[in-house]
């Protein structure tokens, strides 16, 4: 009876499946019928899903967050450690937004990665497909979704996120001829203060979820519009069967896991939260947060000395390199020149070449990651179960 | 009626046209006033002069004015005014002291004091004089030109005049 009333649908034809679908909202949003293959758990994971849920997650767990913070340099930081410690729940909260955004991060890359190297940007020879235009989407909303986090970072306005901030868009003053210009458009000034922290505040709850939402609709109609996931094949309705309910379920337990594994976690990894930012103390070590160690690294090591002209890491390794690696990244649909008939199929053979270098990439960046994380005072290198050695004397 | 059918699609697109070029010239106006807004006319950060204090306020040697991120470095009746904010990526260089060995002599147990400016950031170190030692930052910490207050005789650094780094002001 319980299993009536919340499940009502029981189709038996495909017909039932599509009147059904024409009414109701909800069910609106999926096709009738889709690729078996589609709907299995691998080899996708269901990363894409995984992101738009924690996406809701940081939507909804931010609005509680959004009544009681005040982007102001006098009240953030007492606002964030009222958050934290008189609100009820409030540190879970800040904690449940605060690891989706890791998470979201996470769950984006390893759908991108995943996207590569299955080749799912590849257009099959089934016709009217666009899949090169919908990876350049979701490399946007990538992008939009590490500046979601970059802009979050600043808003408690502790030492972590003055000193992150100042590293993060010091690079961007690097940049020749408009550099500085950016700086000081991005922050509102030549100095971090009231002016960045309303910028970054408005870009974070306003102008970039509203950008990763539009963009997210459109991801996802061109999915529908090329024919479900990629597939080499031409489109062969024998290979389909009836979407509803098997693709509602599975997003239900793809969101419920989600919910679930954020809920948890935030009872245990609690959100630091430093002594209140000083511009005039920088704390060492700072870091950037840890989705940009690996920048961190590059601009420390990529310093050129030739004679007497020296040339700054910042804009080696801080603008060039990642400016280089975000436009080959988002014109790779129209560099890989393998056959359609491998697009969607994992790690094939006429891809070997492009994966391996890919994947050497994506290595590299880890790595860089993990180094990132063991720095310890003045840039020394630790291990995770060494401690840091005292900070030398100052005078 | 006839006569006049020829003229009335060249009369259409050109409205056509106007229509839709007014409507993208409206637009790349909003879009373009809005950028411009984001640009700040008026500043209200700290102003490029800062009064720092007395001379006989700071002992010998180097001393941080955190508030203005410099360095007074004073010997005697001379002063220097050196930046502290590292070339690299803008964070706050630190003095620290350390105790060297003599290289030539390993077998000695003598050990001197170093003084250097360290960047906790990304690990950057430079000489007491701002010139570079170590690490990523690309140029020497700048000095700048520093004055006596005419009217209560303090120091006076002006952070947007650089000078050599061997330019000295000397106090009578």
């Amino acid at each position: 009876m319980a299993q009536r009333r919340f499940w009502s649908l029981r189709p038996s034809t495909v017909r039932e499946v599509a009147d059904a679908i024409f009414a109701n909202f909800l069910l609106h949003w999926f096709p009738a019928r889709m690729r078996a293959s589609s709907l299995a758990w691998l080899p996708t994971f269901w990363l894409g899903t995984v992101s738009w849920v924690l996406f809701v997650v940081l939507l909804v767990s931010g609005l509680p967050l959004m009544v009681f913070y005040i982007p102001s340099v006098e009240d953030a930081y007492r606002t964030v450690k009222d958050i934290e410690h008189a609100v009820s729940f409030g540190w879970w909260l800040r904690a449940v937004h605060r690891l989706a955004a890791h998470l979201m991060i996470i769950s984006t890359t390893l759908h991108l990665v995943r996207v590569f190297v299955t080749g799912a940007y590849k257009n099959s020879t089934a016709a009217k497909q666009r899949r090169e235009w919908n990876w350049v989407i979701g490399v946007a909303m990538f992008f939009a979704t590490l500046l979601l986090s970059f802009t979050g970072y600043l808003l408690p306005w502790d030492q972590l996120a003055f000193w992150a901030v100042t590293v993060g868009t010091s690079i961007v003053s690097s940049a020749p001829v408009a550099g500085t210009v950016l700086r000081e458009t991005l922050i509102g000034g030549r100095e971090i203060g009231e002016a960045t922290l309303v910028r970054f505040y408005l870009l974070h709850i306003i102008a970039l979820p509203l950008a990763v939402a539009v963009l997210f609709g459109y991801h996802m109609w061109r999915v529908r519009k090329d024919g479900g996931l990629a597939h080499g094949d031409a489109d062969d309705e024998r290979a389909e069967v009836p979407a509803i309910p098997p693709v509602v379920r599975r997003i239900a337990v793809v969101t419920m896991a989600t919910v679930l594994a954020v809920t948890v976690l935030a009872i245990f990894i609690p959100s630091p939260l430093l002594e209140p930012a000083n511009p005039e103390v920088t704390p060492n070590p700072a870091k950037a947060p840890w989705y940009f160690l690996w920048l961190q690294e590059v601009v420390t090591d990529t310093t050129v000395r030739i004679g007497p002209v020296r040339v700054n890491g910042a804009l080696v390794g801080g603008v060039v390199l990642p400016l280089v690696l975000a436009v080959v990244l988002t014109l790779w649909p129209w560099l890989d020149r393998s056959p359609a008939a491998v697009a969607g199929v994992s790690f094939p053979r006429e891809r070997r070449v492009q994966n391996a270098v890919f994947l050497a990439i994506a290595l590299a960046i880890t790595a860089l990651t993990v180094v990132g994380l063991m720095r310890g005072p003045s840039w020394g290198l630790w291990w995770p179960w060494e401690s840091w050695p005292p900070v030398p004397t100052r005078f | 009626m006839e006569p006049d059918q020829p003229s009335q699609p060249g009369r259409r697109s050109v409205l056509v046209k106007l229509g839709t070029a007014a409507g993208v010239a409206a637009l790349a106006a909003q879009g373009g006033i809005v950028l411009r807004s984001l640009v700040a006319n008026v500043s209200y950060d700290t102003p490029s002069r800062v009064r720092l204090g007395l001379p006989g306020a700071f002992p010998d040697g180097l001393t941080l004015v955190s508030d203005a991120r410099v360095f007074v470095s004073r010997q005697g009746k001379r002063f220097r005014v050196l930046s502290a904010v590292c070339t690299h990526l803008g964070c706050t260089v630190r003095a620290e002291a350390s105790l060297r060995q003599d290289p030539s002599d390993p077998d000695t147990r003598k050990a001197t004091q170093v003084f250097e400016l360290a960047c906790p950031c990304h690990g950057s170190r430079y000489r007491t004089d701002g010139s570079n030692l170590s690490g990523p930052a690309p140029g020497p910490l700048p000095a700048y030109r520093l004055i006596l207050a005419p009217g209560d005789g303090q120091l006076v650094v002006d952070l947007d005049e650089e000078v050599a780094p061997d330019v000295e002001l000397a106090v009578p």
